[in-house]
């Protein structure tokens, strides 16, 4: 078997806003970017696409979806008005077990679930929309405990990308999650929306200006900071995943995107070794 | 239906997925030998007094909906389907189908409003309830034959602090408690919400979660803090019972920090009436209780003015 190999990294924003129909210039660019995304990975014609979403939250250690066929319709919890999210994808299934055969070696508590109806999380089926819209690309779902730190990140996302090598399979890594997590309490109009502060804007560019520039490293050493000042989604922990399945002193960012959703900060951003 | 409408009883009414699983309803996919049987006998009380009091209406206060804008409420006439827990997926696997008192959610959603506070009609009959809401109405009324109204917890205790959440909840049980008085309802209120909530991180054995040999609250520490909040509600001490439930979430991370609790005393007017616990027992680590304030024999609202 040949050894396989991790293709591309992407940070995708995982809310519902940037794939249901609703138009502002910020979103716009976001949508513009992921389809963007969605090309090169299309073009890179992937084995398997690895999903860590930080929508997915899980309680007792991480959890990886182990049904062949996830298939069902979701509606979020918090903007069931923007419309449904009905999906139907199939799971890599030796490339799941071995993904967690190795974070147990790793000392981490990861565990399948197979159960027909079990909730599959709005960022998880946004960045499938825009990466694999037809559904034709075997996926690992892989859950965000609140619990996991930097260093059980770092070692899930090294068991991943070692068990990707250890397949042969050319996989793609993708991290859902925003950036800046505060966010307009209120209702707004889709005009309004904006980062709700400078200061978040600034945090937000700060860490984006580290990922292109290739100090993928000093960006994960911000990471604590700059999730205390910006409210980060769950602490911007799937960074450190995404660093451990890529290793980051390999990798150089490129960010396809950047805005608004509700006033938090989004991103998308492509890495390559 | 309109005229005076009133609150007849509230719950405090836990969620753990545990307890419909050692149950073993025909509604629950994965089958136990039992397990958590004083809480279940706990709710036991609970069907007996709701059959007795025969409400028109069970609304729950739920902390698994969190969200984000506004405080939302459950606006589709009925909703069914299939909810596996996200946590605990090898216990819960539950087909619910449940009426869903619109006219009251309409009436909680105006009334929140004039409160000055955001609020939301969820109008898509695709939703799918979540599980603190489906666990804690089982509990209360395994026949469903009782339409539900589900609250969702604005995240605003986490988000702003807990004194910005508490005045919320204040708000929004006010405005609950005019919603059931304005549509005429007899409605019995239910928060969902364990007590303390520090959990282990593991199942002790997850091919047997119903072996009680190895269940027990967190911590000695978490047990007391549990005995005194439930002391001051069974004693009536209603002051000192608000006067230390900060302190409470605080070393305890207390689910009710969720609002919950702080919704439904404030709608039943802070009664200073005694609490009858039904029940206590820890739900893996976590400290569970059940908890009833009976106003059917008297009017609601008494001590409203002094906490509001």
């Amino acid at each position: 078997m040949p050894e396989g190999q991790i293709l591309k990294g992407y940070i995708i924003p995982g809310m519902p806003h940037v794939m249901l129909p609703r138009e502002t210039a910020s979103r716009r660019e976001l949508r513009e970017a992921c389809r963007v995304a969605g090309a090169n990975v299309q073009e890179a014609r992937p084995d398997a696409l690895v999903i860590f979403s930080t929508q997915w939250v899980s309680v007792l250690g991480h959890l990886v979806q182990a049904r062949p066929n996830p298939m069902g319709l979701h509606v979020d919890e918090n903007w069931y008005d923007l419309g449904d999210l009905p999906y139907s994808f199939r799971t890599d299934l030796e490339l799941a077990q071995k993904t967690i055969d190795l974070g147990i070696a790793a000392g981490l508590q990861v565990r399948p679930v197979d159960y027909e109806g079990f909730p599959v999380d709005t960022g998880t089926l946004v960045a499938l929309n825009f990466l694999d819209p037809k559904n034709e690309i075997p996926v690992v779902c892989i859950s965000c405990n609140i619990y996991a730190g930097r260093e059980e990140e770092l070692k899930l996302g090294k068991a991943a990308a070692d068990a990707v090598r250890a397949l042969g399979r050319r996989a793609v890594m993708v991290a859902s999650t925003g950036l800046s997590g505060h966010y307009f309490t209120r209702e707004i109009s889709d005009d309004e929306d904006r980062i709700v502060s400078d200061a978040d804007d600034l945090e937000n560019r700060k860490l984006l200006d580290l990922m292109a520039s290739g100090k993928c490293v000093e960006a994960m050493d911000l990471v604590p900071d700059y999730a205390a000042k910006t409210g980060a989604d769950m602490q911007f922990k799937s960074y450190y995943w995404m660093m451990g399945a890529l290793g980051p002193s390999r990798v150089r960012g490129k960010v396809l995107g950047y805005g608004s959703i509700w006033g938090s900060g989004a991103a998308v951003v492509e890495f390559v070794t | 239906m309109a005229g005076k409408g009133s609150i007849v009883c509230g719950f405090i009414a836990p969620h753990p997925p545990h307890l419909v699983y050692g149950e073993n309803p025909p509604q629950n996919v994965p089958r136990s030998s039992g397990g958590w049987e004083v809480l279940r006998w706990a709710y036991d009380n609970c069907r007996e007094k709701i059959k007795q009091l025969k409400p028109d209406v069970i609304v729950v206060h739920t902390p698994h909906w969190m969200t984000l804008v506004g405080h939302h409420v459950t606006r589709v006439p009925r909703l069914k389907g299939l909810s596996v827990d996200p946590i605990f997926p090898h216990l819960f696997r539950y087909q619910f189908d449940t009426a869903i008192d619109i006219e009251l959610a309409d009436a909680v959603y105006d009334e929140a409003r004039a409160e000055g506070l955001i609020a939301r009609k969820m109008t898509n009959p695709n939703f799918r309830l979540d599980y603190g809401t489906i666990v804690t109405s089982h509990m209360l009324n395994p026949g469903w034959d009782i339409p539900i109204l589900s609250l969702s917890a604005n995240n605003s205790p986490y988000y702003f602090s807990l004194g910005v959440g508490i005045e919320e909840m204040y708000k929004l049980g006010r405005a609950t408690r005019r919603a059931i008085e304005k549509t005429g309802r007899r409605a019995v209120l239910a928060a969902s919400n364990t007590l303390s909530h520090f959990h282990f991180d593991r199942e002790p054995d997850p091919n047997l979660p119903e072996d009680m040999s190895k269940e027990h609250v967190f911590s000695h520490a978490n047990y007391l803090w549990d005995m005194r909040v439930l002391t001051l509600m069974r004693e009536g001490r209603m002051d000192e019972l608000l006067a230390v439930l900060p302190e409470f979430i605080e070393k305890t991370g207390a689910e009710v920090k969720s609002g919950g609790l702080f919704w439904m005393l404030a709608a039943m007017g802070f009664p200073k009436i005694p609490a009858r616990v039904h029940g206590y027992w820890s739900v893996i680590a976590t400290g569970n209780a059940v908890v009833e304030w009976d106003l059917s024999a008297q009017s609601i609202g008494a001590g409203a003015q002094a906490h509001a």
